[in-house]
């Protein structure tokens, strides 16, 4: 086990990484890397490794779980066996459901849920590789993968933590910080600078919260801006492929000269004159329906919502037994291994 | 459950193309689809590796931590293998506890490192009966996009051959490579329609009738084997599959041998 | 026209009026609500990349059954919610344990929505002379927000393709496509119409695509002039 640094901060004010006081660590985003998932994100955030699926929205299993007049969110935060030290056995802990929990808080109001009633919206992230600071980094895919979903939602969600070493605030802490500081505290916010996940374990005075406060707010400002960044670079990518000469070639041979049997020609007709009226109703129509739209005002996070009574993770009772479980880990046939 | 429907237009193209010879993606029979390997992806990780095999992706991690040794074999290192099918990586996935595919994957990719002896288990003994290595080998599925098998299973071994010992960390001597002497290498063809495809897209597995997959060592002898799902296989097909197999299996250990 | 890309919570406007699909009003201005692209024709709306089907009533969608009930087949119709197909909106009388042998689970079919209940009941139905069972050709699936692209202004986009590949193609508003002709025509339609719901949102795209199905038309007579070609959408 490592031992105790002696010092977390140089004589020049630096920390042990290099980094000063109010200084994120380097962050990469990679958006749409999954093919299966609706919305993806792959991010790095110094050591961490995380990537996010979003699904949805879809319909709700099991049933008795959907509400009827929104989407109902699960999110799903899992560590994999091989992201820490110690390997973790592979499973929800009760970190993990916690960190779900607050986590779901933490993005839940941003989504326009009442689109979709009657359907889920989940979001599931997984740690490949963490340095603390997983559940920030974790958010922060998580919100760019609901926009590659194209999930409706009022903004990006942003994380940061803030935390103490040596009596100095320092901000998005690493592993030896977090385990050795004597204060951690994450948070996510909007675009606008309200608060949606606020938790604190350790000893702040009153003046160093606030001034942690800031410090966070602003470590999350900067996330901002590459998970904003990460989305414009991508779909601006997306112009220029490969694909384009392919088709260029493609077309460039000559047309089959058989004609299709006129039957279902003259059908085909009539389903394109109709298709063409359809659009332009459809035009008509959704210029009313934006007349409506446009009646919707911004809800803040206080307002209407729904309660703590809700059910929240696990989503399985199974993920309840897990704990007391092994999962079903390899070894010989008849031999597990008791952990 | 979250099932995908597959329509009966797209099963009838591919079983016709399948008749003309040809496959959805236009790659041949025995083709496989593009195959990608990094290695050392995941610091914490003793060993790692990221393979993209097609739309597959995964991510492997060894763990190399002591332990005590089962009581029947107390000279002798402990292997555990583990694959989770999360959620994440397909809308057919389901959170909890692995199911009976998870556990298969996880099976079979252990038979092939165990029983080609891949590792040479009375490497890993610190002291008799009180102290061995366990090496654990966590596969997580990132992208199910068709023969996750053969992914898994490369991503194991890869990860293992790039993997080290943590001697130091834990006052067991030196980091030394963990100990590596064969390299098994799985491969798995699927019948659709008669015809023997392998390495299978997500569409063809759907399709598929039933799925074989056959683990080879460097001497091309068979480590292991797996027939999975419902359908059957004539022993021409069976003896097909092996020889192909063997063949495939060669080429990607050399690919191997550039890392 | 300028194609401006934004993700949600971008500020669009001051004018509250203007508001279109994809946006959402906060004190008295307009932001986007969507990851996509900004269209400022008439009102602002944003265009998102990908996203479900949510149907309206009229839509004409093509469908596959996934499961069969007593009275029901119910259809997976590319959207979060499932469709409903009531055995009395099949065309013909039929008997509950016909149903199978009509339309099974696998088939798909080409059908029209209903009507779309508050409580997301889906309603399909069979009964119009367009609508039937898909028994060939080739069906293939594009982002549902593509949709008008692959038709174009009044269909051009579309008759463009299928004069070009001899095609018969037909769109469903769910983003499932239908297509039928001679292979080499049917696998040149599904590349273009891949090309487009990726490249959608670029520009010079119509140009790109019309320029090439031109250029492939050798005896053929061209039935749209370029001018109205320029005019497709955005």
């Amino acid at each position: 086990m490592n031992d105790k640094p002696e010092k977390f901060i140089d004589n020049n004010g630096l920390r042990l990484d290099g980094r000063k006081a109010d200084q994120i660590r380097d962050i990469k985003i990679e958006v749409g890397v999954l093919s299966r998932a609706d919305g993806s994100c792959y991010l790095e955030m110094g050591n961490n490794k995380v990537i996010a699926a979003v699904y949805g929205p879809r319909e709700v299993h099991p049933r008795h779980q959907q509400k009827s007049t929104k989407a109902i969110v699960r999110y799903k935060y899992n560590m994999a066996s091989f992201s820490v030290e110690d390997r973790k056995r592979p499973g929800p802990d009760r970190r993990s459901i916690e960190v779900s929990k607050v986590s779901r808080e933490a993005l839940e109001d941003m989504i326009f849920t009442e689109y979709f009633p009657k359907s889920a919206i989940d979001i599931f992230v997984e740690i490949l590789q963490a340095d603390a600071g997983t559940r920030t980094a974790a958010l922060n895919a998580a919100s760019v993968a609901l926009a590659d979903a194209g999930i409706p939602m009022r903004g990006l969600v942003s994380a940061c933590a803030v935390g103490k070493v040596d009596e100095t605030l320092v901000v998005d802490l690493n592993k030896d910080e977090d385990n050795y500081g004597q204060a951690d505290m994450p948070i996510a916010m909007t675009p606008d600078g309200k608060i949606t996940l606020l938790q604190m374990d350790g000893n702040f005075t009153l003046e160093q919260f606030k001034q942690g406060l800031e410090m966070a707010q602003e470590g999350c400002r900067q996330v901002y801006e590459f998970q904003r960044k990460a989305l414009l670079d991508y779909y601006a990518k997306k112009e220029e492929t490969e694909e384009v000469a392919v088709i260029e070639e493609v077309l460039q041979e000559e047309a089959p000269e058989e004609v299709v049997e006129e039957s279902i020609a003259e059908e085909m007709e009539e389903i394109e004159e109709d298709e063409a009226e359809e659009v332009k109703a459809a035009e008509a129509e959704s210029d009313q329906e934006i007349e409506e739209d446009s009646s919707e005002t911004y809800e803040t996070s206080d307002t209407v919502e729904e309660e703590a009574t809700e059910t929240e993770e696990p989503e399985d009772e199974d993920e309840e037994k897990e704990e007391d479980e092994s999962t079903i880990d390899e070894s010989d046939d008849e031999r597990e291994v008791s952990q | 459950m979250n099932q995908e429907i597959v329509s009966i237009i797209q099963k009838d193209y591919l079983y016709n193309l399948m008749l003309k010879g040809e496959r959805l993606d236009g790659r041949g029979f025995e083709e496989t689809r593009e195959i990608k390997i990094e290695t050392g992806v995941i610091d914490k990780a003793e060993g790692s590796a990221r393979v993209e095999l097609g739309d597959t992706k995964i991510i492997a991690g060894v763990k190399i931590q002591p332990g005590t040794p089962f009581p029947d074999s107390p000279d002798k290192g402990v292997i555990i293998t583990s694959l989770e099918l999360i959620p994440l990586a397909s809308p057919e996935f389901e959170s909890g506890p692995p199911r009976e595919n998870a556990v298969e994957l996880a099976r079979v990719v252990d038979r092939g490192v165990r029983e080609s002896g891949a590792i040479d288990l009375s490497k890993l003994c610190i002291r008799e009966g009180e102290k061995v290595w366990m090496v654990f080998i966590d596969v997580h599925v990132l992208d199910a996009g068709g023969n996750i098998m053969d992914a898994a299973a490369l991503g194991a071994i890869a990860a293992l051959l790039t993997a080290k010992i943590p001697g130091a960390r834990y006052g067991e001597g030196e980091d030394i490579p963990l100990p590596i002497r064969d390299i098994p290498i799985s491969v798995t063809a699927v019948d659709i329609a008669g015809g023997i495809v392998f390495d299978p897209s997500l569409e063809e597995e759907r399709a598929a009738n039933c799925k074989l997959t056959v683990i080879t060592n460097q001497e091309s002898a068979i480590s292991g084997m797996q027939k999975s799902g419902n359908g059957s296989l004539t022993t021409d097909q069976i003896n097909h599959i092996v020889e192909v197999a063997a063949k495939k299996a060669q080429e990607i250990r050399e690919k191997f041998l550039e890392i | 026209m300028d194609k401006r890309i934004v993700i949600p919570g971008d500020f669009l406007s001051d004018d509250v009026k203007k508001a279109g699909e994809g946006t959402f009003i906060r004190e008295g201005k307009v932001y986007a609500n969507l990851y996509g692209l900004v269209n400022e024709k008439n009102k602002i709306r944003v265009v998102p990349i990908s996203g479900k089907y949510f149907p309206s009533a009229g839509d004409l969608i093509i469908a596959t059954v996934s499961e069969i009930t007593y009275s029901n087949w119910i259809m997976d119709i590319k959207s979060p919610y499932e469709g409903l197909l009531h055995i009395s909106e099949y065309p013909r009388r039929i008997e509950s344990d016909e149903m199978m042998k009509y339309l099974n689970v696998g088939d798909s079919v080409l059908v029209m929505v209903k009507e779309v209940s508050p409580s997301m009941k889906i309603e399909l139905t069979m009964r119009d002379s367009r609508l039937k069972p898909i028994t060939n050709g080739r069906l293939i699936e594009v982002t549902p927000s593509k949709v008008p692209r692959i038709i174009g202004r009044g269909g051009s986009m579309i008759s463009m393709l299928k004069n070009a590949t001899k095609c018969n193609i037909f769109v469903g508003q769910n983003g499932v496509i239908w297509i039928t002709g001679k292979e080499k025509g049917v696998n040149k339609a599904i590349e273009t119409i891949h090309l487009i719901d990726t490249q959608a949102h670029t520009n010079g795209l119509t140009e790109r695509i019309s320029k090439f199905l031109k250029g492939n038309e050798t005896s053929e007579v061209d039935h749209k002039s370029p001018d109205i070609l320029n005019e497709l959408l955005d």
